[in-house]
């Protein structure tokens, strides 16, 4: 053969055919494969009428179908095999079950139709309710409605109750981030009074003065926290607040620093114990956080602890007459012999313990605030200054340093010029300066005070001037007779109150300096008072004294303590009033007497001779002993009575 | 008034003190920065020149170092950041001229002196500084250090260097802001290349950028000032990167 010829497959369908028989010799004898007629047959036979209305329409159409479409098959088949049916058996025949069905179908259709159409015409038979029980029907739709309500709310509540979920979860969320904004609110509000950074993953902050211009050693770090121990379940305290700051704890609690002016300590084993009184903290602006009023009680403790180390360092290291001792939390030097000024630092922290125990000694009289808010001011000042534009350096490669002192070089200035340049008074010169002063005032103001309280006439007024420095104050003290101010105009003492010394200037132009001595300023007063006094006097001896009669009698007495009045005339014509010592204390009783002479002679003007003496008028001040108020009241009743008896007037009125 | 010498300018003492023999020196406190050295030309003959150190006599100041550049443009930020972070005062801007001179000795390396002054501010002194060798210490030192001797001088402070023999190597103009926090100096300033010598008003900037300088003056052996630069300088970062910068290894 040339080339492959195509090969021929053939197909056959795989359905084999039933073996109906295998013969003896091995052959199989094969059923024929059913015709259509027959594979119909034997589907209509596998119907099933008792089922669903459906299918069996469906397969009773279908068969019916079918069965009509081979009427002529059946039929000739219902013909042929009618006969057969006879003598064959029934089941031979599949569409016997066909048949049998669909005739008693009919049958039954017939008979409703009929039976139907009886009722229509409603002549023999007619319809009939079935009557029912009323409750079970009502029964019915009640519980299905309970029933329908009941899922159709089922159905709504679980909407519901998933949208309420939804909303909580949102609530809570919400809360936590609150809290968490809080903290980033609150962090900013913080941040606006304070310096913060960042160093890792803490927040640190400053609350020393440094960048102000302090020099102190110290840190003065804070750490700022998170406040998370809360319980979202619990009511959220008024005071929460998410952030907390943690001060050092050498910052703790409240400090403040003493200053105070004894009497000299007789012992000097007592140092080093300073009552300590814990000032209630002062009030904090109500909205201010918790953590604002921490920080600035700690902030206040580290600026009392920088005043107090300056104070000690310049109390140890600069020289003065009297060296200032430094104990513990205290500093003492002696501004005025006899006298002690304390400095110390008191630190109280917020423990129980401690605040039990001071709430036990309380004196706070002797504190001078004013001292301790100048020691405040100045080391503000002292900050202000390393800080001022004067210290740059230009040019720029200058080491830092005040500008004069950089031109003490090229200029050659001498030692006197350079010193004048450096501030040469520390904190502590100048503190003691403003202690002496203060102390020196509130004395100067007692002793005019007690003179003026003892002595009542004449009088003597003070005036103080509202402004003052902090090392000079001044008064205007007046010396004047009641009823004799125009007399009296010329005592007029101007008193400049300094550091340690009093200056005084007269009206008439003469200035004297007073030492800081309580004694020198209250004698001084009192000479002032006898001039005062020979003012008056020289005034009234200035007019005549007519009534020569009255004063025949001059009494003349002695007293213990040393005043002697001798005055003697026999003649009024010129008194001469010899007085030989005279204590200062008589001098005004001299004036009293002289004024009241005056007053008398007023009513009566007669002549007075001019042959008075000023000379006499002496004061001695050998005798300093205290007269007793009897001695006065006794010299007193003398010469009234004795005045009276001669001339039957009151005087006094 | 005759003019004193004053025999604080390191490397001169001996010959400083054959001079002030001569004239009485005047009565002087407190450290380098209160030194005289006003120079009398008249009668003084060239001493010979000598580099013997200074001992005794004033602390030995050391200058803590560190160096760091910003561009033209970061430098907003960088004074802002700056101003937010030290002292609180008015911001001082600076305008400064100095000069380097060089003595050529017969050792190998030049005495090197800088003098500079200042361009904006009437009255104020000329600087005269000498900076020595950076101290190879330890590698923990976070800063450059060097010995520093700082004096403040009058303004024929050219004549006189020439006179004693220096010879001037460069100079240049500086431009910029001072910063202070505590005892620390911040530094920002562009430098300007003089174009024609002597004449400071034709200048041209030499680079696009402003040179950060952070420097302390503190007494020899306060280490702990080395770690103060070190946390300010952490806090400038990432504007500008202060580091130790070596000028030796520039060259």
């Amino acid at each position: 053969m040339s080339g492959v010829r195509a090969v021929r497959i053939s197909i056959e369908s795989a359905c084999e055919k039933q073996v109906h028989e295998v013969g003896l010799d091995g052959t199989e004898t094969y059923l024929p494969p059913l015709s259509m007629s027959q594979n119909l047959a034997r589907l209509a036979q596998r119907i099933d009428f008792s089922q669903g209305s459906g299918s069996e329409e469906e397969e009773a159409a279908g068969t019916e179908g079918d069965a009509q479409d081979w009427p002529g098959a059946g039929s000739s088949a219902d013909q042929d095999d009618e006969e057969g049916v006879v003598k064959f058996q029934p089941s031979l025949w599949p569409w016997d079950s066909v048949r049998n069905n669909l005739r008693s179908a009919l049958t039954e259709m017939c008979v409703l139709y009929d039976v139907l159409s009886i009722v229509r015409d409603k002549k023999f038979m007619t319809l009939d309710p079935v009557s029912q029980d009323a409750l079970p029907p009502k029964q019915n739709p009640q519980t299905l409605q309970l029933i329908s309500k009941k899922k159709s709310l089922a159905g709504a509540a679980q909407i519901l109750l998933k949208g309420a979920e939804r909303l909580t979860k949102s609530v809570t969320e919400n809360q936590e981030n609150k809290l968490q904004r809080d903290f980033n609110s609150e962090l900013l509000r913080l941040r606006q009074h304070w310096k913060l950074r960042k160093v890792g993953d803490k927040i640190l902050g400053d609350l020393s003065y440094r960048s102000a211009g302090s020099l102190f050693p110290h840190h003065g770090t804070f750490e700022v926290i998170k406040n998370t121990d809360l319980d979202l379940d619990k009511k959220i305290p008024e005071d929460y607040c998410p952030l907390d700051v943690q001060i050092p704890s050498d910052l703790e609690g409240s400090a403040y620093i003493k200053v105070s002016i004894q009497k000299q300590a007789p012992d000097i084993g007592d140092l080093g114990t300073v009552n300590l009184f814990k000032r209630p903290l002062p009030k904090s602006k109500p909205g201010s956080p918790h953590w604002q009023t921490k920080l600035e009680a700690a902030q206040n403790v580290l600026l009392c602890k920088e005043i107090f180390a300056q104070l000690s360092r310049e109390a140890v290291q600069i020289k003065s007459q009297i060296p200032h001792i430094v104990v513990k939390n205290q500093i003492i030097s002696q501004p005025f012999p006899n006298l002690q000024l304390s400095i110390s630092l008191c630190h109280s922290s917020n423990d129980k313990k401690s605040q039990k125990s001071t709430t036990e000694k309380q004196c706070p009289e002797d504190h001078l605030y004013v001292l301790e808010h100048n020691l405040h001011l100045l080391i503000r000042e002292f900050h202000k200054q390393t800080l001022s534009s004067i210290m740059m350096p230009h040019p720029a490669s200058a080491p830092f340093g005040h500008k004069r002192m950089r031109l003490s070089g090229p200029q050659a200035f001498d030692k006197n010029e350079i010193n004048s340049l450096q501030s040469s008074e520390g904190l502590l010169e100048k503190i003691i300066k403003q202690a002496k002063h203060i102390f020196l005032r509130s004395r100067a103001a007692a002793t005019i005070d007690s003179l003026a309280s003892r002595i009542e006439d004449p009088q003597i007024q003070a005036h103080w001037s509202n402004i003052n420095d902090v090392y000079e104050s001044s008064v205007k003290v007046l010396i004047t007779s009641q009823g004799y101010e125009q007399i009296c105009k010329s005592i007029q003492l101007q008193l400049n109150i300094g550091v340690e010394q009093i200056r005084v200037v007269h009206r008439d132009g003469r200035v004297i300096t007073l030492s800081y001595q309580e004694q020198e300023l209250q004698d001084f007063l009192l000479s002032q008072f006898v001039m005062d006094l020979k003012v008056a006097a020289r005034l009234w001896f200035s007019f005549l004294v007519t009534n020569v009669k009255t004063f025949q009698k001059v009494m003349f007495y002695k007293i213990t303590n040393g005043v002697i009045f001798v005055g003697h005339s026999k003649k009024f014509s010129g008194i001469k009033w010899k007085v030989e010592t005279l204590f200062i204390k008589w001098s005004c009783l001299c004036l009293h007497l002289a004024l009241v002479y005056y007053d008398f002679f007023q009513m009566f003007p007669k002549e007075v001779s001019r042959n008075f003496d000023m000379k006499c008028l002496q004061i001695n001040y050998k005798y300093k002993e205290e007269i007793t108020c009897k001695g006065v009241l006794f010299l007193k009743t003398i010469i009234r009575k004795c005045l009276f008896s001669t001339l039957k007037l009151s005087l006094y009125k | 008034m005759r003019k004193i010498l004053s025999p604080r300018v390191r490397g001169y003492r001996q010959d400083f003190l054959k001079i002030a023999q001569v004239y009485p020196v005047p009565y002087l406190t407190g450290g380098s920065e209160s030194s005289c050295v006003v120079f009398n030309l008249d009668t003084m003959e060239a001493p010979p020149v000598t580099m013997m150190p200074v001992t005794g006599g004033t602390i030995n100041m050391m200058e803590y170092l560190l160096q760091g550049s910003v561009l033209d443009h970061s430098l907003e930020s960088l004074i802002h950041r700056l101003r937010g972070l030290c002292d609180n005062m008015e911001p001082e801007t600076f305008l400064d001229h100095e000069m380097v001179f060089l003595l050529k000795g017969q050792q190998a390396s030049p005495f090197v002196l800088r003098a500079r002054r200042s361009m904006d501010r009437a009255g104020a002194p000329w600087h005269l500084r000498y900076l020595g060798q950076p101290e190879m210490g330890d590698k923990n030192r976070h800063a450059l250090v060097r010995n520093c001797v700082d004096i403040a001088t009058s303004e024929n402070l050219t004549d006189f260097l020439m006179e004693m023999g220096f010879r001037m190597d460069h100079e240049f103009v500086a431009k910029g802001h001072l910063f202070r926090k505590g005892i620390m100096k911040i530094m920002v300033y562009k430098i300007f290349r003089i174009l024609v010598p002597g004449n400071t008003d034709s200048t041209e900037a030499l680079s696009l950028s402003y040179l950060v300088e952070l420097s302390v003056v503190a007494p020899a052996g306060q280490d702990v000032v080395s770690d103060d630069m070190k946390n300010f300088a952490e806090q400038l970062k990432p504007l500008v990167h202060l580091e130790k910068i070596d000028p030796k290894r520039l060259m």
